[in-house]
């Protein structure tokens, strides 16, 4: 077992800001567009603002999804796989939402 | 994967797959299988709350203003902290970093035992204002909309049926810790670290999700 943090080589220190390079801006991402959507929510500037937070809150699944759950790099198997749950999410929603504002 | 694995990292094959590449596959494959199964379940939830919010728009903005709107975003932001320390895992293990690894895990599991403490103390505060309507024995606060009622047994189920997932991935998470730890383990099982990492991840997503569909869209009308 290493201990990398007590006693990191220049090589180390180097490979580590390369690795976690992708992790940490992810994680400044989603902050800054939850940062959006807390001060829309608490301020309520205008008339349907949901819009602009649900736009928001897809940007943030999108980010996870293909960042740091990594589908963009899976296979392109996997990459079906994970777009058809949400695809099936689409019709799920879009069929019921059609019916319920078409009344 | 991002980055190739280090020396000494890796994966045992198991004697029904032809290759390691195709067990990795294979494992990741089924895993998201399953978390698609969750995806519909959450979204089914979702949906509902979307359609009450169309049915019965001013009773559910009178109970989505009563939810507790900073604690929500607090645990947003603690979900989020913890995807960095799991991202941060994943890479360690891919680095043969095997103590940081189990540091990371540590703090992913402190984080989401964190999130249940802030929902607990959540809970209690509704449990105080008579924001439990399923409770016969305290009057609910907004009895005279009765609508509210739909949704804010709506939210529990979800918020309650979110944290299940959380106590089971923090169980979970340190039963694995506990194997990581040992001496080998990155040698032969590496991949069980991205494979959690992807149910993690999940967990988060469906929090982000739902903190804005029951705390944030429907405190405007």
């Amino acid at each position: 077992m290493r201990t990398p943090l007590s006693a990191l080589t220049p090589a180390d220190r180097a490979q580590l800001k390369r690795r976690m390079r992708k992790p940490v801006l992810t994680f400044l991402v989603l902050l800054a567009l939850l940062a959006v959507n807390v001060t829309l929510g608490a301020t309520l500037p205008f008339a349907h603002v949901w819009a602009i937070e649900l736009g928001v809150v897809a940007l943030m699944a999108a980010t996870i999804l293909l960042v740091s759950m990594e589908v963009i790099e899976e296979p392109p198997l996997i990459r079906l796989f994970s777009g058809l749950g949400f695809f099936w999410v689409c019709i799920m929603v879009g069929m019921t939402l059609t019916d319920y504002l078409g009344r | 994967m991002s980055e190739g694995l280090a020396k000494g990292v890796g994966v045992a094959r198991a004697h029904h797959f032809e290759s390691v590449a195709q067990q990795r596959e294979a494992t990741t494959l089924g895993i998201w299988a399953w978390l698609i199964t969750e995806l519909l379940l959450f979204s089914a939830l979702f949906l509902v709350a979307l359609i009450l919010r169309i049915q019965h728009p001013e009773a559910t903005v009178a109970a989505a203003r009563h939810l507790k709107f900073w604690i929500g975003a607090a645990n947003t932001v603690v979900l989020i902290c913890s995807s960095l320390t799991m991202s941060m895992a994943i890479e360690f293990s891919r680095m043969g970093w095997q103590r940081a690894m189990v540091r990371a895990m540590l703090a992913t599991a402190a984080l989401g035992t964190l999130f249940l403490v802030l929902k607990g103390y959540e809970y209690y505060a509704d449990w105080d204002e008579h924001m439990m309507p399923f409770l016969s024995s305290r009057p609910f606060a907004l009895e005279e909309t009765p609508a509210a009622r739909l949704f804010v047994n709506l939210y529990y189920v979800a918020t309650m049926l979110h944290a299940v997932h959380l106590f089971t991935g923090i169980a979970l998470l340190l039963g694995m810790t506990w194997m990581a730890a040992k001496a080998g383990f990155l040698a032969r099982h590496q991949n069980w670290i991205e494979i959690y990492g992807l149910y993690w991840h999940f967990i988060d997503l469906v929090w982000i999700l739902a903190f804005p569909i029951l705390y944030v869209v429907n405190r405007g009308t």
